[in-house]
């Protein structure tokens, strides 16, 4: 009977042992929260259930993580060889290649094969590549405008401007009125990466943003010294906050949000967050370029990306290539716009209206997309992590008025330098 | 009688000590001569990384900041402690435990929490500080206090002040209470004023408190990196980076854990001195 008794549970511990060991669990690690930056939680949550069928009994292990700090956090785990299976993690191009070039990461080829993930263009392709390899899955696509307060606008009498001369006279317009022209934070550090990455684009464009990125050109080139004396000469003339280098990215969108700031110049990744808080009629439009000659265009990037662990084994790799199709199939890509504010890479401005987008993702969305060929680079996304920080403070320092544009333009060619030295640079 | 048996009461402790703390700072120190890439050990570089030391002008700049943080350190909450302590000693004792227990309020918040309550006393758009100095008409010296080079290094130091000052009041007041009261008599029958006493009798009789709460001021300001890090990252620019937001970027950031390790041990060293001068001067004393 003792034996019996004991018999049991030994007999469910070696069933459960012997289904666990057959069972594949797929870990995810991603940075879908419900609120704040990439705020497409809910979206996460519904399509896991909707793609279950996909993972044809394979399980999914999730951790969600802060956007801003996924990617310490992942750099952490490839370094304590604990990659999680998959991850949506951010940036591609330099950082993306140095997880290839350690062997860090699965090469998703045949799956692009096999899926056709045609609606990842050849430029997105190119960010997530190393070495003749894709290695990403980029899925939403991230845009730089300018987030406007149509009531303020229309009670001051100021329109949208067509040109930089306009935008320009805008500001000074704003100022004279008493409200601050662009709410502007740079306490966390990355925000002026992104401001500046959309000034670098409107006055040297994308053409040559690549022979300095890919190239011999060094960045003191004088397009980029003009771009970095507009930024510092935008932060001169009060055009942003008092003390914006000690205001937060999230205080900074509040002022705008408060109405108390006409615009705030930054990205889609915060559009569900600014719908929401926006008590107002609130407008999007995109930045003229700020230079002669320089077509229009955004700073797009695919803000994150989908990528697979070289660790993770041939079942668990070929389930989450599985949930992955599913993730970015055409019905998915829906889920993501209505439910997470996300547009994935492929949707279309007449995608976006037919699944009743709000407008004013409509509206940025459209801009943005209408210049493909001209769209520049994010520069955070883009640069090897070594140049990342020293970009950050020394973009505090430019718009600080502590160096001149010379100056900031010089230490960046120093770091990008030691960076190709020590072969960390992406090359497309 | 044999020592065995106190050697294997030690023992637990040692396991610990050696686990948690030895082998770490071995393990530290041996990342230091290989290089690295995206946290994968490379190759053995030898003393390269060292070498790297020399031309890092923000390792320059984060030693500059911490010794800095030092001299203030020692010159405000210590100096502050030693006169409040000095005043309150002469109080009634329920004044003396009310007021030790205020200003030593501050010492018991995480410096993470005194870090984002000074971070909105100082902010540049609703800081308390600015609307205080406009209600007090000096509107004209509101600033964006952690926002510029020329102040935020010593805005935080402000801050660190506040956390520790309660702490030199507490030992002071010890001290002060445990010196013989007939000194004071004597000095009082010789018609001796508040502060010739305070010079001759009560900072000479200090020296052993001001000794340990310098040094240990000096180890701490070398260590920290919670209050930094949450209201400025070591910015705007380099203005408030430290040794160890130098060391934390370098790692976590970069990856770059051969030379992180490097600046780790060029910490460690600093520490390790100042602690080896703090156990060798009180005991001396």
């Amino acid at each position: 009977m003792k034996r019996t008794l004991w018999g049991v549970p030994m007999a469910l511990v070696i069933a459960t042992q012997a289904a666990a060991q057959d069972s594949v669990v797929v870990t995810q690690w991603d940075q879908f929260a419900q609120s704040g930056i990439t705020a497409a939680g809910p979206a996460m949550d519904e399509l896991i259930a909707t793609c279950k069928p996909a993972l044809n009994g394979a399980e999914v292990l999730r951790t969600i993580a802060p956007s801003i700090g996924i990617r310490d956090s992942y750099r952490l785990a490839v370094s304590a060889g604990k990659t999680p299976d998959l991850a949506y993690t951010w940036p591609a191009a330099s950082v993306l290649s140095g997880y290839a070039r350690v062997g860090a990461l699965a090469p998703l080829d045949d799956y692009y094969a096999k899926y056709g993930w045609d609606q990842v263009n050849e430029f997105y392709k190119g960010r997530n590549s190393y070495d003749g390899k894709v290695y990403g899955l980029p899925m939403e696509q991230d845009l730089m405008g300018v987030y406007f307060n149509k009531d303020l606008f229309a009670e001051n009498g100021l329109s949208v401007p067509k040109t930089y001369a306009e935008f320009q006279t805008l500001v000074e317009t704003l100022k004279a009125d008493g409200i601050i022209p662009v709410a502007f934070g740079n306490r966390d550090r990355w925000p002026a990466t992104n401001t500046f990455s959309l000034i670098l684009g409107l006055t040297a464009g994308r053409a040559l943003e690549e022979k300095v990125f890919f190239g011999d050109e060094p960045w003191t080139n004088p397009a980029f010294v003009q771009a970095a004396q507009t930024f510092q000469d935008w932060a001169k003339a009060d055009t942003f906050p008092r003390g914006f280098n000690g205001v937060g990215y999230d205080e900074a969108n509040a002022l705008f949000l408060s109405g108390r700031a006409a615009m705030t110049i930054t990205g889609t990744w915060v559009l569900q967050d600014m719908i929401r808080g926006a008590k107002f009629d609130m407008g999007v439009f995109m930045l003229p370029p700020l230079a002669e000659g320089v077509a229009p265009g955004t700073m797009w990037g695919e803000g994150s990306q989908w990528q697979l662990s070289a660790t993770a084994s041939p079942a668990v790799r070929d389930a989450a290539a599985a949930y992955l199709d599913c993730l970015v199939s055409p019905e998915s890509r829906q889920v993501w716009v209505q439910k997470g504010y996300t547009v994935p890479i492929g949707t279309t401005p007449e995608e976006l209206a037919k699944w009743g987008a709000d407008p004013v993702v409509q509206e940025f969305f459209t801009a943005g997309l209408a210049t493909p060929d001209t769209n520049f680079y994010d520069l955070h996304t883009t640069l090897p992590e070594s140049v990342t920080q020293v970009l950050y403070p020394e973009l505090q320092r430019l718009v600080g008025g502590e160096v001149t544009a010379e100056e900031f333009l010089q230490s960046m060619q120093a770091a990008w330098e030691t960076a190709g030295t020590n072969g960390e640079r992406w090359l497309p | 009688m044999s020592s065995r048996p106190a050697y294997l009461f030690l023992l637990p402790a040692l396991l610990l000590y050696g686990a948690f703390v030895v082998l770490p700072i071995l393990q530290v120190t041996a990342y230091s001569f290989f290089s690295w890439d995206n946290g994968i050990a490379q190759d053995f570089v030898g003393l390269d990384n060292y070498a790297r030391l020399g031309s890092d002008g923000v390792f320059w700049a984060a030693l500059g900041h911490n010794a800095i943080w030092v001299v203030l350190t020692l010159a405000f909450p210590l100096l502050a402690g030693l006169l409040l302590a000095a005043i309150l000693a002469e109080r009634s004792p329920r004044t003396i435990q009310m007021m030790s227990a205020i200003y030593f309020l501050p010492r018991t918040i995480p410096l993470v929490v005194a870090g984002i309550i000074w971070g909105w006393i100082y902010n540049p758009l609703f800081g308390l500080l600015n609307y205080s100095l406009d209600m007090l008409g000096l509107g004209n010296l509101a600033g964006a206090w952690l926002a510029e080079e020329g102040t935020a290094l010593v805005s935080l130091n402000v801050v660190g002040a506040w956390t520790f000052f309660g702490f030199c009041v507490v030992i002071y007041l010890g001290a002060i209470q445990s010196i013989d009261p007939s000194l004071y008599e004597a000095a009082d029958v010789d018609g001796a004023p508040w502060w010739r006493k305070f010079r001759d009798i009560t900072v000479p009789l200090l020296k052993n408190s001001t000794l340990f709460l310098g040094l240990y001021a000096a180890i701490e300001a070398m260590r920290f990196f919670d209050l930094i890090w949450v209201t400025t990252q070591g910015g705007p620019g380099y203005a408030t980076e430290v040794l160890t937001t130098h060391v934390y970027k370098t790692f976590f950031l970069v990856g770059d854990y051969g030379y992180a390790s490097v600046l780790s041990v060029v910490l460690l060293a600093i520490v390790l001195s100042l602690s080896a001068l703090a156990f060798r001067l009180l005991r001396v004393k």
